[in-house]
């Protein structure tokens, strides 16, 4: 219960939060910032300095009492009350912030106060204050409808004299204290003007930068790869926007890349039919123009020998044709890749291949027998090995060529591994020279299964081609 | 006389057949079927001796249909009858219980040849396809004779053989160990020497039989 509603809060803070600008977020954390430093400030100076002034006004308060007190002695032993009063009035006139002064006798008679005449003289206030025996003062705060008053009292002649008690406002220290609050508050309010101001100028230079990796990254979203962010700082929003940039640049290389190729690609396969027309026209188509010419010719012949010579003939034009046609069929798609599956495929393609090339070549299956995988994988993994096998026949010069399957249940291993010259990868990849594009698209070929094709090569050493395809999930 | 039904999806092509087995004195065509269905029905309706079966035709797997006549029909010879020179299509079909496997251009006699010797009850294979069938015979190449044993080689060396022979990469292997790649290549080049071995494949071979390919 008590989670949930820590839970709604939170969202609702996140809502709040979340759904206001980045300008707000940084003014707000200013503005509150400065408030609560201001506000504090003020509180606290307020409290302090009451507390000093007001232990000052009582101590310069009990000071002056005691002089009074002092000086009243002889007036009050000779009785003088005329020359009592005016020393006590003379005191009030010139310190405003004694509100009242009076003399008690050690009876506890007014002997003279500042009330003026009449009977204004408040009742209760004699007994408000007493002071205890021996003590040099007693400090008793009022609370009047006047405000605080701190009622001093002090003896006169040791107490023998009687008291005299001195009434002392607090308004002085008050308005003191609302003096200093007031300029505190108003210059809390100047620097937070200030902070302001200062905060927008930030809050400019932090999302300034920020738009502009936001319309960059819309243009990069509608494929223009020249869009560059501007580095306006060497902070981490200036990172950000060089990281911003590499990326981009990075992109656009690969856009290029993958253009080139797919133009080459789509070349490459317009080619590939090109032929394979010509030789169904020029060869097939021939040699069935033939065959139909031979067979006129034998409507018209009747010797026996002429006729077994001309059939015979005849008979090999067939099989020839049907050897091509065998041939240009296997070339566009084994049929055994479909019906009895890879190990078969790679291996009829490599009794083709030693038999063309003189190469010898070693295949090694681990962990695939009875196993069928799915056919795209299997068309992958078979023109993988078909190209890498062609480029070590037309590159390599090599004698040996091991191709070596492992299946775990988890991922399919295919090794190319020729004895042959090598190449510096690196350099073939990097400048584009004709067999890049068939590394290249043995590379697309193995992603677009999902698998991974390394292949490690140097001048000298040989050439072995790795590809890797995970089984999981198939 | 051999009663005979010709399954092949091309019409002109057992026209062709009919004709020819028609003129033969011991051989009569009783039946003909364009795919693998209709091969079955009219197998079990004819019970001929011998079916010629084409293994590509619309519909059914060539070999589906043979696997499926050998248990409808199981007295009559299937003599294959394909285009597909591949030991591998031979040697399923002899799996699937084919009495003869024949490619189509054969010549007539070996044709008729081959249909009599399936027929009183012989296997019938064409000499195009037999060298496969030799090929298994004669024994895999014999591994290289080790020139010393794999406990001689040192530790190193067996270990890079081994990461070698599971199909990793020299640079994954160098990380792995520690050590450049040229050194892994040295190691592999001098395991494989002391072995006598060639090959990746012969790697891979080699520790089967020796029982030293563990998954890992």
């Amino acid at each position: 219960m008590k989670r949930q509603v820590l839970q709604r809060a939170i969202e609702r803070f996140w809502e709040i939060a979340g759904g206001v600008s980045v300008r707000t977020k940084i003014l707000g954390i200013v503005l509150g910032g400065t408030l609560l430093f201001g506000m504090t400030t003020v509180l606290q100076v307020r409290y302090a300095l009451h507390q000093v002034l007001v232990a000052r006004t009582q101590d310069w308060g009990i000071a002056i009492a005691s002089d009074l007190a002092a000086r009243s002695t002889d007036l009050v032993l000779i009785n003088d009350l005329l020359g009592l009063y005016r020393l006590l009035k003379d005191a009030v006139d010139h310190n405003p912030e004694i509100r009242y002064l009076f003399v008690l006798s050690p009876q506890g008679e007014v002997l003279a106060h500042t009330f003026g005449t009449g009977p204004e003289f408040p009742a209760g206030l004699i007994e408000a204050n007493t002071l205890p025996p021996g003590a040099s003062y007693h400090l008793q705060p009022l609370r009047t409808p006047e405000g605080i008053i701190w009622d001093i009292a002090v003896p006169i002649f040791r107490g023998r004299a009687g008291v005299l008690r001195l009434g002392l406002r607090d308004t002085a220290v008050r308005a003191a204290v609302n003096t200093v609050t007031t300029w505190l508050l108003l210059t809390t309010i100047a620097v937070s003007a200030l902070s302001i101001g200062i905060a927008l100028i930030l809050t400019h230079l932090i999302v300034r930068p920020i738009r502009g990796l936001v319309a960059m990254t819309e243009r990069v979203a509608r494929r223009d790869f020249t869009a560059r962010a501007t580095v306006w700082a060497n902070d981490e929003i200036g990172a950000l926007a060089q990281a911003f940039n590499n990326m981009v640049e990075e992109l656009g290389q690969q856009e290029r890349m993958r253009a080139f190729y797919l133009q080459r690609i789509i070349e490459a396969q317009e080619e590939e039919r090109r032929r394979i027309a010509r030789e169904l026209h020029d060869e097939t188509g021939q040699a069935l123009a033939s065959l139909r010419v031979g067979l006129r010719n034998l409507e018209q012949t009747t010797a026996p020998e002429a006729l077994r010579s001309r059939l015979e003939d005849l008979y090999q034009l067939v099989d020839e044709t049907l050897r091509r046609v065998r041939r240009l069929a296997f070339e566009l798609r084994p049929s055994v890749l479909d019906d009895l599956g890879l190990v078969a495929a790679l291996e009829r393609y490599i009794r083709d291949y030693r038999e063309r090339f003189g190469i010898e070549v070693e295949m090694q299956v681990v962990g695939l027998d009875e196993r069928r995988i799915p056919p795209t994988i299997e068309t992958a993994v078979y023109r993988i090995v078909q190209e890498a096998l062609t480029n070590a026949a037309k590159h390599a010069k090599c004698q040996r060529i091991s191709v070596l399957l492992q299946a775990s249940p988890r991922l399919l291993s295919v090794i190319v591994e020729d004895d042959g010259c090598g190449f510096d990868v690196e350099y073939v990849l990097r400048d584009g020279r004709e067999n890049r594009l068939g590394l290249y698209g043995m590379r697309e070929r193995a992603q677009l299964v999902g698998g991974t094709l390394t292949i490690e090569s140097a001048p000298g050493r040989g050439t072995t081609v790795y590809l890797r395809v995970p089984l999981e999930g198939v | 006389m051999i009663r005979v039904l010709i399954a092949d999806d091309h019409a002109v092509f057992r026209a062709g057949l009919r004709m020819l087995l028609g003129a033969q004195p011991d051989i009569e065509v009783v039946g003909e079927a364009g795919d693998g269905w209709q091969t079955l029905k009219q197998a079990e309706r004819i019970r001929p001796d011998v079916i010629l079966l084409d293994l590509t035709m619309p519909g059914m797997p060539g070999l589906q249909t043979l696997a499926l006549l050998r248990r409808q029909v199981p007295d009559a010879k299937i003599l294959i009858l394909t285009m597909h020179e591949d030991e591998a299509y031979l040697r399923q079909a002899l799996a699937e219980g084919a009495a003869g496997y024949i490619i189509k251009r054969a010549t007539d006699e070996e044709l008729v040849t081959a249909i009599r010797a399936v027929a009183r009850g012989e296997i019938y294979i064409h000499p195009a396809m037999t060298r496969a069938l030799l090929e298994d015979l004669i024994p895999a190449p014999k591994l290289p004779e080790a020139h010393e044993p794999w406990e001689s080689l040192s530790e190193r060396e067996q270990q890079v053989l081994r990461l070698v022979a599971v199909g990793h990469t020299n640079q994954e292997i160098a990380d792995r160990l520690g050590l450049s790649v040229k050194t892994v290549e040295t190691y592999r080049a001098r395991g494989m020497e002391k072995l006598g071995l060639r090959t990746r494949a012969q790697l891979v071979r080699y520790m089967i039989q020796k029982g030293l390919l563990k998954e890992e």
